[in-house]
């Protein structure tokens, strides 16, 4: 099932859309008209939100069955998507190791949300996974457009973004937010879209590792500053705020719990800031659980996100409580709920 | 001529700021030209962006209009990395 035109889906809350789609200007009101219809898609579909949940009871071998339909593209340094085609599925190694790195970090997304949560592909029903690479010129960034992956090949700040994979992997969990709890993209529910992406970002690097939550760095986009940078990552899942302090960058911005919360309207309301606050809550709930972060924590957050009961513009608070339902319904009243109540209460969000 | 251009969002969340004064140049009708269109096709309030796209604010003598990724227009596009890449 593909939404009506899901890139409007994300960033603006419903009441600024609602006045948007009744302005005079077609080429405001066009758009928004559009993403409050998909919108109400969206609704409509979580209202089967079962269906979504039971992926993950899908039998072992029904999953084993499952492959990825990946494309890899490459935008020859232009700004028109999806440029020419570098690799489908299925074909030899490309030349290119950007193109290469791509189509791998597309693998291993696949594969976690496969193994670990029963999911086929980011919509649960097999989707085509496509990404473009060496998108325009000197471009420092990496986004989802609502249907696929877009990757530059970095800047003065920033190496090519196909580097990391728990970039590439954080970009394939926006699509499966937008399919899912379909989070707005503004304030605290845009800051947990970004949380998601980063904790289904770490997870996808842990899972190809092999890593247990103790051993892992929980830094996303490690590698991915240049030499003329001073600092480690983009950020610190288990110390926000310490991934960078550079002259030319300024010091890494995140909190990491509600003490120090920024108020913003910039970056959608802040974003990419104050998701430090949820992604430090899901690194203690992980390391206090021990083992493999997939296996426990990693399946609260994607039950919560499948559940098919969050408001699209619910607050870190809301959120908290849905993971807390969540934990109860998958493991009970044993040490994994504990953990996670302690994990919110010590970023300060309040679950009761 | 004065162009500023403000860049927000994208992975990093990293904000960029950079501004063009015209007048000392002597490609400043080059600027003016491009400086009107990307004006002319911008937005009077910031548009719907995508998950991680950078969000663009631009400012000619004053008035300020609103873009993002992807959908820039070439002017916009040329604009916006010549005033990043050149401007203070």
């Amino acid at each position: 099932m593909k939404a009506t035109h899901p890139v409007f889906c994300t960033i603006v809350p419903p009441h600024v859309l609602d006045k948007l789609a009744r302005a005079d200007d077609p080429a405001l009101a066009g758009p928004a008209r559009r993403t409050l219809e998909a919108d109400a898609a969206q609704r409509a579909r979580r209202q089967f939100a079962p269906v979504l949940g039971a992926t993950s009871a899908a039998p072992p071998g029904d999953a084993a069955a499952r492959t990825p339909h990946r494309t890899v593209h490459d935008a020859e340094h232009l700004r028109n998507l999806p440029g020419r085609k570098a690799r489908g599925e299925g074909d030899e190694p490309h030349r290119d190791a950007t193109v290469n790195r791509a189509y791998a970090g597309l693998g291993a997304t696949f594969e976690l949300l496969l193994k670990a949560f029963g999911r086929d592909s980011v919509d649960g029903n097999g989707l085509p996974l496509v990404a473009s690479v060496h998108y325009g010129e000197n471009y420092g960034n990496a986004f989802w457009d609502g249907e696929q992956m877009v990757f530059g090949d970095g800047d003065e700040i920033f190496r090519d973004f196909t580097l990391p994979v728990d970039v590439i992997a954080h970009e394939l969990a926006h699509g499966m937010t937008q399919y899912t709890a379909n989070l707005t993209y503004f304030g605290q529910s845009g800051a947990l879209n970004e949380s998601v992406s980063d904790v289904f970002g770490s997870l996808v690097k842990q899972y190809a590792d092999g890593q247990s939550a103790d051993r892992a760095d929980w830094l996303i986009g490690a590698g991915l500053l240049t030499e003329r940078v001073t600092g480690v990552a983009l950020r610190s899942m288990k110390a926000p705020g310490t991934a960078y302090d550079d002259d030319l960058l300024g010091k890494d911005p995140q909190p990491a719990t509600m003490d120090d919360y920024v108020r913003t309207d910039r970056d959608n309301g802040g974003v990419h800031i104050n998701s430090g606050i949820p992604n430090h809550a899901f690194y203690l709930l992980a390391t206090a659980l021990g083992g493999k972060a997939w296996e426990r924590a990693g399946q609260i957050w994607y039950d919560t996100l499948t559940a098919g009961n969050l408001e699209a513009d619910v607050d870190f608070a809301g959120f908290a409580r849905a993971t807390a339902a969540a934990a109860q319904a998958r493991f009970g009243d044993g040490e994994e709920r504990e953990a996670l109540l302690k994990a919110w209460s010590r970023v300060g969000v309040p679950t009761g | 001529m004065r162009i500023a251009v403000r860049r927000t969002g994208g992975f990093a969340g990293i904000e960029r700021y950079a501004e063009v004064d015209t007048s000392e140049r002597p490609d400043a009708g080059e600027w003016h030209a491009l400086a009107e269109s990307a004006v002319a096709e911008g937005r009077g309030t910031p548009p719907v962006g995508v998950p991680d796209g950078f969000s663009y604010q631009i400012t000619v003598d004053g008035k300020t209009v609103y873009c993002a990724d992807p959908r820039l227009t070439e002017a916009q596009t040329r604009l916006i990395s010549q005033v990043l890449e050149e401007g203070a």
